[in-house]
């Protein structure tokens, strides 16, 4: 690096052509995965073609049966209404909390905080009780009269749902609020003196410009539902179980590893595409405007 | 005129009813569960039939409850320091760096997020069993840092993207090493992407559940594994009172932290 | 200097000979089984005695896993000694060669239930389904038999049921239609889904013990098949629970040695306190679960006797873990297909 300490011209840093820049700080990260992840789990998911004989019978398996692909199906869909309701709900959350008084916003911001605090069991265990047909809410609501038989608030789609919007949140709120306040509010000023409306500021100038920060969260809530299995299995019926679940009945019950292996094989290969997808659309390394 | 609070009109109104129904849907649970810790029957009923600390006492009385904590505690603060710092590196490296395959690096690191834990924990238990790793805390770090690496990649490098190189550029020009440059300016302008880091990679070990019970031995035993075990057995409010103790905790925490910087300020 | 290194090397070979024997006395084990009450009550009526009477010392650990179980083994590292098990399990883990035959010159095989020993398991305790359901719900009405529990017109209200793919559920079905009790096995798997669809949207699924007396207590469920502990622990407690003994399935948890297991002989000496009548009277009377040893209820007192499923022997079905070890597989394709209609 030259650092010309002359008075009479700036010093600009060379850029500096190395054909692999960077990649020294991504080693030690990238280590750990290839050693304590990539390895092991590569070896499990060879068991996928070797038991119980080699050949690709754990996967004729899988995709033969409609079980497997109902689950499979279920568990995407599941994701990504988690993820439309929680990105519906924390986005206005998020917007708030970047622009609110310190008070207002610095409250919220605990709430959501805390509300990742509690035991991942408790919290669960705590929307049950308050959606069983006696629980809080079903009583509220009949008390006050709006309605007069309970709803059916668990044990089902709405179940699981609410119980995984509930631990997504923050995960979603988080995010898009870092991303809010990168935004120099003086850019609307600038919209505003173009001559846009305030529809248009929003479609125009301030959705492109969380989109990134948009996608990060929604692929964060996105991609853990997918692999949530306690929630689902609490609060919602059989006819939703998600992968997740049966992989750990493959795993830790019926002790069979090689369809296990292909069943996770097939969720990390789809994901992936869909990964794929999302930066093909969003991109990444792109950064604001 | 978006970002203006005083200057929003009639979307004040919207969006701050949202976040309060939003933030009564997030309190909502933490509240029972306090009520709940408190309530004399065994039984999670709403309202409880009568008062009692019966079940604070119990917590109390057994040892087991903060050996766990204890362990919980220390496996998640060494998490999520080694995830952050982890984490910072890979996303300066993915962020910044010129190299080929940098897409392809950058959806290999969130992996571990998509795989189902349970997988990884039987891969990780057969190896770790080689190494002899096992039940060792570093065994159950390094288990917890696999599933904590994402969460911080996705943060840091987010708001690293979002980041104006320039700012750290015009710092070098004033004078300062490259290094210099991103530990004092480039840092704290992505704090708030290091703070969520942080919180994730802690949440992360915290709560793990799974990975926990492999990883275990009758030494070291995280809080969500004793929870676990509890919950198959007996249901009892003494899980409700460790999580509202939890949680009293973290809000006295963080008020602190609040009046501190309320303090410093000006 | 060599008389010094030779000073040396004696004193360290002593060291590690006094050392050795030293260890040799401090013999320890692992006793894993599933957490919660449950483990405490074991390690006070088990553990505490047997290292009292031995020496040995007896670490616990949990909860019990059987991924954890096979990789250990398939690993040759085992880390437990004694673990606590359910009966289909243990029988396939025989079957698979997961676990070490017993050794009943230590063990004593001719004083325990013959239903819940096999030579490579031993009960730990055994257990009964039951049908229990809330009174407050149902109000005078009062279910007897399974048939009582598909029966909706008469007993309307959510009907729980345990989740997994294991034994109890099928042979509910089928008894409630009406099959014999010695016909019961094969189980006619079609005959049994088509009653379950019978009351299907009226079922609420429990995946544990807790999940199953939260359902009743509160109501969610009105009736349903319940462990016969649960209920007894929800009666304790206060809470007014009916429960029906006709026709009462028996199950149980046993206790297996890991294949490889580093402290056989200690586990064997475990084995035979836990199966002992003394070890099986003071974990009954902590639990509510049964003894498997026959000459327990000499030291137990009547009242808690008269809780035991002993006492509801007539009409008393043993559910066989050896069909279902064998056909696990199967049947387990069968279970989730049919859940996830």
């Amino acid at each position: 690096m030259v650092m010309a300490r002359s008075d009479s011209t700036i010093p600009i840093p060379p850029r500096i052509r190395r054909p692999m820049a960077g990649f020294g700080l991504v080693l030690p990260g990238l280590g750990l995965l290839l050693l304590f992840f990539v390895l092991p789990v590569l070896a499990l998911l060879l068991r996928s073609v070797l038991e119980p004989q080699p050949g690709l019978g754990n996967y004729a398996e899988f995709f033969g049966s409609t079980t497997y692909l109902k689950v499979f199906l279920n568990t995407f869909t599941v994701a990504g209404l988690v993820t439309a309701v929680t990105l519906a709900l924390g986005f206005p959350v998020a917007w708030f909390l970047a622009i609110a008084p310190r008070r207002w916003s610095a409250l919220l911001f605990g709430i959501v905080v805390l509300s990742m605090w509690t035991n991942l069991l408790a919290r669960t265990y705590a929307w049950m009780v308050l959606l069983q047909r006696t629980g809080l809410i079903n009583r509220t609501l009949i008390n006050l009269g709006i309605i007069s038989e309970p709803l059916a608030l668990t044990n089902n789609l709405v179940g699981v749902t609410i119980g995984m919007t509930y631990i997504m949140l923050p995960f979603m709120i988080l995010p898009l609020h870092a991303a809010i306040r990168t935004i120099d509010p003086a850019i609307f000023q600038a919209a505003s003196l173009c001559g846009a409306s305030r529809g248009q500021s929003l479609r125009r100038v301030f959705l492109p410009l969380v989109a990134p920060g948009i996608a990060a969260g929604a692929l964060m809530v996105f991609v853990m539902s997918l692999g949530y299995f306690v929630t689902p299995s609490l609060l919602g019926g059989t006819a939703n179980m998600m992968l997740a679940e049966l992989i750990a009945q493959l795993v830790q019950s019926l002790l069979n590893w090689g369809l296990a292996g292909a069943a996770a094989l097939v969720l990390l290969v789809v994901t992936l595409a869909l990964y794929a997808v999302q930066i093909r659309w969003f991109g990444f390394g792109r950064t604001a405007g | 005129m978006l970002l203006d609070y005083d200057r929003l009109g009639a979307l004040r109104w919207l969006l701050g009813g949202i976040s309060l129904a939003v933030a009564l849907f997030l309190l909502l649970p933490i509240l029972l569960i306090v009520a709940l810790s408190f309530g004399s029957s065994q039984w999670l009923q709403f309202p409880p039939p009568g008062w009692t600390l019966r079940w604070y006492r119990e917590l109390f009385a057994d040892p087991g409850w903060l050996d766990a904590v204890l362990a919980s505690l220390k496996v998640a603060s060494i998490v999520t320091v080694l995830s952050v710092l982890l984490g910072l590196l890979a996303a300066f490296g993915l962020v910044r760096g010129r190299f080929r395959g940098r897409e392809v690096l950058r959806a290999l690191f969130l992996t571990p997020m998509v795989l189902p834990v349970v997988v990884l924990a039987v891969a990780l238990y057969a190896l770790f069993l080689r190494l002899h790793l096992n039940g060792t805390l570093a065994g159950f770090v390094i288990a917890h840092l696999v599933i904590a690496l994402p969460f911080a990649l996705l943060s840091i490098g987010n708001a690293l993207e979002r980041f104006d190189k320039a700012i750290e550029d015009a710092a070098v020009l004033c004078g300062a090493s490259p290094w210099e440059a991103r530990l004092r300016v480039t840092l704290p302008g992505i704090r708030l992407g290091l703070f969520a880091a942080a919180i994730f990679s802690f949440l992360a070990s915290w709560d793990e559940v799974v990975l926990a019970i492999f990883m275990a031995s009758p030494d070291l035993q995280t809080l969500p594994v004793r929870v676990w075990g509890a919950l198959r057995q007996d249901l009892s409010p003494v899980i409700a009172a460790a999580s509202a103790l939890l949680v009293a905790f973290t809000a006295v925490l963080m008020l602190l932290a609040a009046l501190f910087r309320r303090s410093k300020e000006p | 200097m060599k008389t010094l290194k030779m000073i040396l090397a004696a004193g360290a070979a002593s060291l590690c000979i006094g050392l050795g024997a030293a260890g040799a006395q401090a013999q320890s084990m692992v006793f894993t089984s599933w957490g919660g009450t449950t483990q405490d009550a074991q390690k006070a009526a088990w553990a505490e005695p047997f290292t009292a009477a031995t020496g040995i010392k007896v670490q616990q650990d949990g909860p019990t896993d059987y991924g954890k179980f096979k990789a250990m083994v398939e690993s040759g590292n085992v880390a437990w000694d004694v673990v606590d098990v359910e009966y289909d399990f243990a029988v396939k883990a025989a079957q698979d060669g997961l676990v070490e035959p017993l050794d009943f010159s230590v063990v004593k095989r001719d004083e325990i239930d013959p239903r819940f020993v096999t030579d490579h398991a031993v009960g730990s305790f055994y257990y009964s389904f039951v049908l229990g359901y809330n009174p407050d719900v149902l109000g005078d009405k009062a279910p007897k038999s399974w048939a009582d529990l598909f029966d909706t017109t008469a007993f309307p209200g959510k009907r729980t049921f345990y989740k997994w793919s294991a034994p109890g559920v099928l042979e509910i079905a089928l008894l409630a239609d009406g099959v014999a009790p010695d016909k019961l096995y094969p189980l006619d798997l079609d005959r049994a889904f088509r009653k379950l669809d019978s009351i299907k949207g009226d079922i609420v699924w429990w995946g544990g013990g807790a999940q199953s007396q939260q359902l009743l207590a509160s109501g969610e469920a009105a009736l349903g098949m319940f462990w016969n502990g649960r209920l007894h622990a929800l009666e304790q407690s206060g809470t007014k629970v009916g429960v029906s003994w006709d026709q009462n399935l028996t199950a149980a948890d046993m206790l297996v040695v890991p294949k490889g297991a580093p402290n056989k002989d200690a586990a064997m000496k475990f084995l035979a306190q836990a199966t002992s009548a003394k070890g099986q009277a003071d974990l009954a009377a902590e639990t509510a679960y049964a003894p498997v040893n026959v000459k327990s209820k000499d030291l137990m007192d009547a009242a808690t006797v008269a809780t035991l499923p002993d006492q509801h022997a007539a009409g008393q079905i043993n559910l066989d873990m050896a069909y279902w070890a064998a056909n696990r597989d199967a049947i387990a394709k069968r279970w989730y297909a049919w859940q996830t209609q």
